[in-house]
């Protein structure tokens, strides 16, 4: 019964060490979140989305094989072929052969 | 018995319901997703009815939309108006979104059929059944419809923003004109101002007695009705806080130095809770008359302003009256004289009061639409009296210096005051009323706020200081019953501290707040802002989401360690588990457990996991060689807790450490050596190299004792005592069976050596000693010497040189002095007794 206490009561180290570990990871975690819908452009030549986000309309324009992120509250957006949708934010939006597909 | 089985079915009962809301929500998507699939079969009229109810929002939206344009341009000098207005306006934008997404499921169906279709055949190839290109033709018909409700959609969206930004830009010019805006102080000095005074009077008295007259008239029951509750409201608050609150907020006039702890309590308590009261009170009497239908339109917002002056009036006399305490010395919190204490608590009151009549006027003034020249008048007035007032309370000496004579407010803080009245009294007599109006509102309003805040504020601290969590109330009633330990009482003090804070920002920061005119509105949409998170530069941050993830996480710390002592006390103990494995299961799932939770409270931060990985990815080098120890202990912690080559509990040597097992971690291992040292020892350590274990599968050991026989004795005779005293030691085993070995002819003895095994090594220094002094007593009683080495005796110091040189100068010059005297002596005497050679 004295060992058991004693395991429970003691390691402050080890704890204090594990902690400041998974503070760390957190804040990393943290600092490289990213919320919001992101663009893929699958082909080679650049694309173009038009993006209406807030009141205010603006080009994406995407570099062959390049990623983007955009739209964290929600936003319209029309696609090179002339499509148009609406996101809520948590899409991925992937452009291959000059067609946009949501997933 | 019949209890624990009726709870047993309880549990599976509530259980049964849970799996089953599992399935069901598990089954809901499938649900969904089946649905579209549906249509494909119907596909037309589904789709009609999507395009068809999705437009009717939008039409309906767009309608909505118009509404709030023209109400904008309506209440153009309203500001409660455009803040109403714009809290309406978030929930149209994600209306907006949200039908333009409803098109998705019926988007994608529309592309995949149009691709399964193909292209439409080029010239010269054969044409295509008639079937397929009127298919094509109306999914693409479609599609364009949908287009074009979605940039319905998204143009409505882009208006719906303009419109938010315009309120923005509405409110702030509307109060920058409020506050520079000037006006014509002759027009409050004309003759027909007094005139005008008096057909305001009458018609403000006319309003109310025929308001009075209507209520007695018809509507009396419910008038009495109203007031016999409102007054049973207000004597049962008075009953509850009398017996309640009472030991909270009344000062005792026996104890003659109140700690600073108990003056600060009283006086926050003392000013919050009466106001409460009372604005519970207020609201209630209004909230009644409302119910019973007693108010009319006009009087309705005369009362709420007359309740809103009285409200002031009374928390400003309660705050003055807690802090200054003017009857009761000892419980003041500045040290200042009774007299001015007493002057400063009235001058404060009837600030606040000539705030709240001024406010109170000018709602009359707005109800009656009364002339211009009345309103600046009085507030012309007012802002003056407000002004004069405030120079007056930087004017009184409150405090007494060491010959006895009055001292003024400390330079800053006089200078203040001055600065203020006079800034008041200019800013009104230069025709700025409304500013003036305004700085002495925030003066009273705010610095009211902000005073029972900062009381707030000293309490708390004055809480967390040591020890003064265990004198207060809660902390006796505490000690006495629970025995609660001082330390403990000191924590609880810290964490009563933290909960003052945070309930004095959660409480005071919205007052402020709509002081400085932020409305409601604002705040709501902060805060949901707040919850759906904000995005700063690129990206967003959700500080909601991140206090959910943190709770999720702690909830789960929590489970963890319950289960994991469920398990270690109710489980493997009764199972009889064996200590080192009990140790390492347990150890292994709080780990998991940790790292689960962990993992939970990010999802639930809404943290992308995978664009953590990217960051895992490219630190990973680096953190492979900062981390290299840690990681290297890490498994080699794991490895020890899976493979068990020591437990905790034995008693282990590795390197030069010696000692028991106290704790086995994932870093490092704890061990206390037998001189109650703990020893952290990195796991690694204690996987690379050898580690002696004395109680690995059992306790059993050997100890050795070396004795020396002198020569010439018997030997035989020597080694039977030997062999008998360790036989007949009670905690030496008798099989193995102990050994005396004839170790060597040494140089001054014959050498033997005792070797007896232990059924618990951990004993071997007790016997050990045992047999030491048996052996002794056995040798002495026998006769047989154990010879010892033949020592060096260090021979007595001699007498010590002395340290005084001249002294010894001088003496030594004395001695040889009297040698020579002797000498000579001798000489002369000896010669005559010299044998005669004759």
């Amino acid at each position: 019964m004295r060992l058991a206490n004693g395991n429970r009561g003691g390691g402050n180290t080890d704890n204090a060490m594990m902690k400041s570990l998974l503070a760390a990871t957190v804040l990393l975690g943290l600092g490289s979140a990213a919320f919001g819908a992101s663009a893929v452009n699958k082909d080679a030549e650049p694309r173009t989305l038009i993006v209406t986000e807030g009141g205010s309309k603006s080009e994406l324009s995407l570099a062959g094989g390049e990623t983007v992120e955009f739209c964290s509250s929600g936003c319209f957006v029309t696609m090179p072929n002339g499509d148009r949708e609406a996101l809520t934010g948590s899409e991925t939006i992937e452009i291959s052969g000059g067609v946009a597909r949501i997933k | 018995m019949s209890r624990p089985i009726n709870l047993f079915s309880a549990l599976l009962r509530r259980f049964a319901v849970l799996i089953l809301l599992a399935v069901l929500t598990a089954a809901g998507p499938v649900v969904a997703v089946a649905q579209p699939s549906d249509t494909v079969a119907d596909a037309v009229p589904a789709a009609i009815g999507i395009v068809a109810s999705q437009r009717a929002k939008i039409d309906t939206i767009t309608k909505q939309v118009d509404d709030l344009e023209k109400k904008v341009d309506a209440s153009a000098d309203d500001d409660l108006g455009l803040v109403e207005i714009r809290s309406e306006l978030e929930p149209v934008d994600k209306a907006l979104l949200e039908s333009g997404v409803a098109f998705r499921p019926r988007l994608g169906e529309i592309n995949a059929r149009i691709e399964q279709l193909g292209a439409p055949p080029a010239e010269g190839q054969p044409p295509e059944p008639e079937m397929v290109s009127t298919e094509r033709r109306a999914l693409t018909n479609e599609k364009a419809e949908i287009n074009v409700l979605l940039g319905k959609a998204e143009d409505l969206s882009v208006r719906v923003n303009g419109l938010a930004n315009k309120i923005q830009t509405m409110r702030r010019d509307l109060f920058a004109n409020m506050l520079t805006k000037r006006y014509q102080l002759s027009q409050a000095f004309s003759g027909e101002v007094g005139q005008e005074i008096q057909t305001e009077f009458s018609s403000f008295n006319r309003s109310i007695s025929s308001w009075l007259r209507f209520a007695f008239q018809f509507k009396f029951q419910a008038m009495v009705g109203a007031t016999f509750f409102a007054l049973l409201a207000a004597a049962l608050l008075q009953f509850v806080g009398k017996r309640l609150v009472r030991r909270v907020i009344d000062r005792d006039p026996t104890i003659e130095d109140p700690s600073y702890l108990a003056r600060l309590t009283v006086a926050f308590w003392s000013t919050l809770l009466p106001s409460v009261a009372l604005s519970v009170f207020l609201s209630s009497t209004i909230g009644l008359f409302n119910y019973f239908n007693v108010l009319r339109g006009d009087i309705g917002s005369y009362l709420n302003g007359l309740v809103g002056v009285i409200f002031l009036t009374f928390f400003v006399y309660r705050l003055s009256h807690a802090a200054l305490s003017p009857d009761m010395p000892n419980w003041r919190l500045i040290p200042i004289e009774s007299r001015p204490a007493r002057v400063l608590v009235w001058l404060m009151t009837a600030m606040a009061l000539v705030v709240g009549l001024d406010y109170f006027m000018g709602l009359i003034s707005e109800t009656l639409s009364s002339p211009l020249s009345v309103t600046i008048l009085k507030s012309l007035i007012a802002a003056v009296i407000v002004g004069v007032l405030l120079v007056l309370i930087g004017s009184v000496r409150p405090f007494v210096d060491v010959q006895g004579a009055r001292r003024r407010w400390p330079a800053t803080l006089r200078f203040l005051l001055y600065f203020l009245g006079a800034a008041t009294v200019v800013a009104a007599l230069l025709g700025y009323i409304s500013f003036a109006q305004f700085i002495s509102q925030q003066i009273v309003v705010t610095g009211a706020m902000l005073a029972t805040a900062y009381i707030g504020f000293l309490a708390a601290r004055a809480v967390s200081e040591e020890g003064s969590f265990s004198n207060t109330f809660i902390g006796r009633r505490l000690k006495a019953r629970f025995e609660t330990e001082d330390t403990t009482l000191d924590q609880l003090g810290l964490a009563a501290s933290v909960c003052i804070n945070i309930l004095i920002v959660i409480v005071f920061l919205p007052l402020v707040l709509f002081q400085w005119g932020f409305q409601p509105g604002d705040i709501a949409t902060w805060l949901n802002k707040l919850a759906t998170g904000f995005q700063i530069g690129t990206f967003s941050f959700s500080p909601f989401a991140i206090v959910t993830g943190l709770v999720v996480f702690a909830i789960g710390y929590f489970i963890t360690r319950w289960f994991q002592s469920w398990l270690d006390d109710s489980v493997m103990a009764r199972g009889k588990v064996d200590t080192g494995v009990r140790n390492s299961i347990r150890t292994v799932v709080g780990y998991a457990g940790l790292a689960l939770a962990a993992l939970i409270g990010i999802s639930a931060a809404g943290i992308n996991l995978s664009s953590f990985a990217l960051v895992a990815g490219g630190l990973s080098l680096g953190i492979g060689f900062g981390l290299q120890n840690i990681v290297q202990n890490f498994v080699s912690g794991l490895i020890l807790l899976a493979e068990r080559p020591f437990k905790a509990g034995d008693w282990i040597v590795a390197g030069a450490t010696s000692g028991t097992v106290k704790k086995i971690s994932v870093r490092a291992t704890e061990i206390e050596t037998f001189q109650r040292q703990t020893v952290i020892l990195p796991n690694s350590e204690l996987i690379n190299s050898a580690v002696g274990n004395w109680t690995h599968r059992n306790k059993l050991g050997r100890i050795e004792i070396k004795v020396g026989v002198a020569y010439g004795f018997d030997a035989k005779r020597a080694h039977e005592i030997l062999l008998e005293i360790t036989r007949n030691h009670p905690l030496v085993l008798k099989n193995p069976e102990p050994f005396v070995l004839f170790a060597n002819f040494g140089a001054a003895a014959l050498e033997f050596e005792v070797r007896a095994f232990l059924a618990d090594i951990n004993n071997g220094s007790i016997v050990q000693n045992d047999i030491r002094f048996a052996i002794l007593d056995a040798f002495g009683k026998e006769g047989i010497p154990i010879p010892s080495t033949a020592r060096f005796i260090e021979p007595p110091p001699e007498e010590n040189w002395p340290i005084d040189d001249d002294k010894l100068e001088a003496e030594h010059y004395e001695k040889e002095q009297v040698k020579a005297k002797a000498a000579v002596e001798r000489a002369t005497k000896r010669r005559p007794k010299r044998p005669d050679p004759d």
